[in-house]
């Protein structure tokens, strides 16, 4: 396993939020991975996706508007 | 050895960060100093695991000493709470190109990021015990094994005796300071309505560890309970 910049898809499907344990949107630009319900993006550094909402970035309405 | 007995934490200070802490520091030696203590249990557990299918979760991968282990036909995911260990953990994959590790992510075993029933075996080696809720573990490790899989556990537990006695004492420096707790009894992680034991084993040096497996109840056929069944 390299330093990948996407993300498997087969993880994305089985991948919820800690939280709320709702599903999760992926931003490959930023690299994060959105969880709407906790309003809270989680980071993904060098390919390892940190699922630690301590490590999350709060998401303010703006942005939760602008995400689809 | 009883006239200066150990100190240990209380269970409410064991928390999350400080276990991260502990292992952050001993990321770089950890191979070394319990890789060769731990190794030979590890592969008892991951053999059986290989005569299995489909996708593993190993909780608490930390510098993925089993992960070199695991059958080649296994698709497997694993989470550790320090970024530390996992970092080692990535390099061990890179480097021995284990294309069957699908995944490493961080995360807390109290908090699982996976939807329900989304592992066909889940394995947590050496967790439970470094776990501040570990209720709150074995709930989650219930949770994302689907119906008819496995949940494994390996683990120190007290309150046996043996020859065990002088390598627990032997070890106690380095368990103390991994946040292990000797006095960890087996009792806690039983009781789960979901999880079935089903097997019980002593795993080398000398029994020091215990594999525990447990079937994941499938609920769906346990909703109705005929009285007088219990």
């Amino acid at each position: 396993m390299t330093t990948r910049t996407s993300i498997d898809p087969k993880l994305l499907e089985i991948l919820v939020c800690p939280l709320t344990k709702t599903v999760l949107q992926y931003d490959a630009e930023r690299q994060e991975l959105i969880s709407r319900a906790a309003r809270l993006a989680y980071p993904i550094r060098d390919g390892i996706p940190i699922m630690l909402p301590e490590e999350a970035r709060p998401l303010d309405e703006d942005e939760l508007k602008r995400k689809p | 050895m009883n006239q200066t007995p150990p100190i240990r934490r209380p269970a409410v200070e064991l928390d999350s960060e400080g276990v991260r802490r502990a292992y952050r520091r001993w990321a770089p030696f950890y191979d070394e100093l319990f890789g060769s203590v731990t190794r030979p249990a590890r592969r008892k557990a991951v053999r059986h695991i290989n005569a299995s299918q489909g996708r593993v979760l190993e909780v608490g991968v930390g510098t993925g000493i089993a992960l070199p282990m695991y059958a080649p036909h296994l698709e497997v995911v694993g989470i550790d709470l320090s970024s530390d260990m996992l970092e080692q953990a990535r390099r061990r994959v890179a480097k021995q190109k284990l294309g069957n590790v699908t995944a490493l992510l961080e995360m807390d075993a109290q908090a699982l990021a996976f939807a329900d029933a989304s592992f066909d075996t889940v394995v947590a080696m050496h967790v439970v015990t470094v776990a501040p809720e570990p209720e709150l573990v074995m709930a989650e490790l219930e949770r994302v094994c689907r119906p008819g899989g496995e949940v494994i556990l390996v683990n120190h537990f007290s309150a046996e005796t043996g020859p065990r006695a002088a390598i627990e004492q032997a070890m106690a420096p380095f368990a103390d300071r991994l946040g292990w707790r000797p006095e960890f009894p087996l009792e806690t992680v039983l009781g789960r309505p979901g999880l079935d034991l089903i097997d019980r084993k002593a795993l080398p040096p000398a029994g020091l560890f215990t594999m525990l497996r447990f079937c994941r109840r499938d609920e769906t056929v346990n909703d109705v309970v005929a009285p007088g069944t219990r």
